[in-house]
């Protein structure tokens, strides 16, 4: 066996010196800033697998920290972004909240995108009584019950009940109303809830389910998947898949000519712009959830200014080019910061918390108001339907007409088309 | 009792196979393990005291995050440093430790400490019945079996509701444990009792006749056989510790990240620390996934917090690539080389 000697011994001690005082100087970085401007901490996912829409989200924070830095900041004071790239990874985020709370002593946090990152710093921050305001997290606090947890999410409290309500809304409303509907959804949190929902509304509502499967989410071929689905006969399939698999989905729908009276659901993946520009003509007729489309339904004041200032910015800063899924609504999450500090006059955790229980909030994604579990109160999913797809050309999804909105009734821009598949 | 005594007194198996390795024992200094004991109480304690001083709360997440290596690339150095044997499947490994602890806490509400010890006790059965199966596989065909492991593991746990199946399991842990100031600190003492432990064993497997038995089968297998070394007996044992090992450093994680999801325990980037990690520091010494797991965790670490953005894992990647181009021993072989 090898030995160390008492001079390798003095050079590893000095080697593990260096290094470790690299190491401090990077995570003990003297905090000399000023305390001047209100300082917003949080995590976001800049590379790894959620980084598509972390950076989306991370630019819709920058261009509203630039305005309201423009208008003078909120409270007289400038407001700053302190954020990490938690890398998509769960295990980093406990301790980069530790560092924004403890180390960099920011005044607010709000959360990483999505579920899987939000709730490993919930923890940390409910140690903390602080105040946190998460974006398009589903049910995290169902299991934590913390009464100052706010998530900007359109989904609502009762998932179980609502989500896919719209979706057989619309279903009932074919020529011959539907009687039978095939599910299928990915194995993860959020695509089982959609499923539940639409199996427990689809049994209230006597529609007979003739295919019911989950899939793991590595799977890569759906062409045996689709035709177990078509072999069923359904009249309406309800999909609720994430990206990757959307993508597989559809091409074998497509592939295998499969055309039901509707097809779609809650598919992640047609929202984003890069989806749109590669799938082009097989969306059309798609009916999906959604959480924003530019139909005169929902102009809100503000939402068309801030997605011209973002579609500028996209392309410089690579992230999705339309901007119609999730940059609305972190804007949205950052303006009822504003307009919760503002009315309190003052940068208090309770204080905030209490206000956002009690108020009403006015973005660019609209008026609504958080339910004590912190959800929204009255859930809003939209469900839209891609109409007259010949191409992958974006521009049409900048103007109404492209993805009209079936459900719900108050937002409602158009009529259903039926079957699903390519325009003639 | 020395080896050469053994082997005059014609005790079979391990004392047995070579006169070079009783040369060896008796040319290395006794092994002083007290000292190694008693040093290692008092660096944790200073830690402890230091970091309670310091008063900051991100220092023990820090150290929790480096720690929770130091186990997991000590445990893979018994199998892979000592024996020459490369676990593919650490993230396997350490997942089936936190779901032992999410399940026993489900079933009987048990905590983290009894939840720690049952990881210990099934994912060292677990490596034991994944040694029976695949060491008759040797080299790259062993490691791709544990690689297979962590996939069939992985698929498992997906299709387990009781877990949390898919949708990921949540533990809402309590927000102080007394005497400790903060659960931080709590996860922390834990960690780091752990950490002492895992580096403990591991050092003692080194410096008893099991790593050297261990090292004669990194050297050469059949040689080592027919020398009388038992192999596949101490590699049972090598699996067992080493599986043991990883399912502790998992243990403890649903608890320190309050939720779970198979994507995040079974990542990659466990599997690839627990290999990247002693060879940087120098597989095959006990110090070495030490010196690894502090270098190579501290500079993830720091990276996430201040170059934070998709550069960090560039430079990390750059860093290994330095490593294995410029030390290819490691650290530690590095050291010995200019000696």
């Amino acid at each position: 066996m090898n030995t160390i000697t008492r001079r390798d011994l003095g050079r590893l001690s000095l080697a593990a010196a260096v290094a470790g005082a690299g190491v401090t100087a990077g995570v003990f970085p003297a905090v000399a800033q000023s305390a001047n401007p209100i300082r917003i901490g949080f995590a976001m996912a800049l590379s790894g697998g959620l980084a598509g829409n972390g950076r989306a989200t991370l630019l819709a924070y920058q261009i509203w920290a630039a305005e309201v830095n423009a208008r003078g900041g909120i409270l007289g004071r400038p407001v700053q972004l302190v954020f990490y790239d938690d890398q998509t990874t769960p295990g980093l985020v406990p301790g980069i909240y530790t560092k924004l709370l403890d180390v960099d002593r920011v005044d607010i946090v709000t959360s990483p995108y999505a579920t899987a990152m939000i709730a490993p710093a919930m923890p940390v921050v409910m140690q903390r009584n602080v105040t946190f305001l998460t974006i398009f997290g589903a049910g995290v606090n169902e299991a934590f019950k913390y009464d100052r947890h706010f998530n900007m999410n359109v989904v609502g409290d009762n998932m179980k009940e609502t989500y896919a309500k719209g979706f057989l809304d619309i279903a009932a409303r074919l020529p011959t109303p539907a009687r039978s509907i095939a599910i299928l959804a990915v194995d993860n949190e959020f695509a089982q809830k959609a499923a539940e929902s639409t199996r427990f509304l689809s049994r209230q509502r006597g529609l007979r389910i003739v295919y019911d499967r989950s899939y793991p989410p590595s799977t890569v071929d759906f062409t045996p998947t689709i035709r177990a689905v078509q072999a069923a006969r359904p009249d309406v399939v309800f999909i609720a898949s994430y990206p990757p698999d959307s993508s597989g989905i559809l091409r074998a729908a497509s592939e295998l000519r499969f055309t039901p009276q509707i097809f779609g659901g809650g598919m992640v993946g047609p929202q984003l712009a890069a989806f749109q520009a590669q799938f082009g003509p097989i969306l059309n007729n798609l009916v999906n959830w959604d959480v924003y489309s530019p139909e005169p339904t929902m102009n809100f004041p503000g939402v068309a200014a801030f997605q011209e200032k973002y579609r500028e910015l996209a392309v410089k800063e690579q992230t999705d080019l339309l901007g119609n899924y999730i940059p609305p609504y972190a804007y949205g999450q950052m303006q009822v910061l504003e307009q919760t500090l503002t009315r309190i006059g003052k940068i208090d955790q309770t204080a905030m918390a209490a206000d956002m229980h009690a108020s009403e909030f006015d973005t660019i994604v609209g008026k609504f108001r958080f339910s004590a579990s912190g959800e929204w109160a009255e859930p809003r999913n939209l469900y839209v339907q891609f109409q007259s797809i010949r191409d992958g050309d974006l521009e049409k999804y900048k103007r109404p007409g492209a993805k009209v909105i079936l459900a719900p009734e108050n937002l409602k821009s158009g009529e259903l088309r039926a079957p699903y598949g390519p325009a003639a | 009792m020395s080896a050469t005594e053994d082997h005059v007194a014609g005790r079979p198996a391990i004392d047995r196979p070579a006169a070079a390795l009783a040369t060896a024992s008796r040319v290395a200094p006794p092994p002083r393990h007290l000292l190694f004991w008693l040093a290692a109480a008092g660096l944790g304690a200073a830690l402890v005291v230091g970091l309670r001083m310091i008063g900051n709360e991100y220092g023990y997440f820090a150290g929790y995050f480096i720690l929770q290596y130091i186990v997991l690339a000590s445990a893979w150095n018994i199998l892979g440093g000592y024996a020459g044997y490369v676990n593919f499947g650490a993230a396997g490994f350490m997942a089936a430790g936190a779901y032992t602890a999410i399940a026993l806490r489900k079933a009987t509400g048990l905590d983290l400490l009894p939840g720690i010890v049952a990881a210990a006790a099934v994912a060292g059965l677990l490596g034991l019945g994944t040694g029976y199966l695949t060491l008759r596989l040797r080299g790259v065909f062993f490691s791709i079996a544990t690689l297979c492991l962590a996939v069939v593991l992985q698929t498992l746990v997906v299709n387990w509701d009781y877990v949390g199946g898919s949708r990921g399991a949540y533990i809402v842990r309590p927000r102080e444990v007394p005497p400790f100031v903060s659960y931080g600190e709590y996860m922390f003492v834990v960690m780091l009792v752990l950490a002492i432990l895992a580096v403990g064993i591991s050092r003692t497997v080194e410096l008893t006749r099991l790593g050297r038995g261990l090292q004669a089968i990194r050297d050469n297998e059949r040689a080592a056989e027919a020398m009388g070394v038992p192999t596949l007996r101490l590699k049972l044992i090598a699996t067992t510790l080493c599986g043991a090992l990883m399912g502790v450093a998992g243990a403890p994680l649903p608890y320190y990240s309050g939720y779970l999801n198979p994507e995040a325990a079974f990542s990659l980037a466990y599997a690839v620390n627990a290999i990247a990690m002693p060879l940087i520091g120098g597989a095959g010494s006990w110090l070495g996934p030490v010196i690894g797991a502090v270098l190579l965790g501290g500079l993830q670490q720091a990276a996430t917090v201040t170059i934070s953005s998709a550069l960090n894992l560039w430079i990390v990647g750059w860093m290994l690539v330095i490593f294995v181009a410029v030390a290819p021993r490691g650290i530690l072989g590095w050291f010995r080389k200019r000696t």
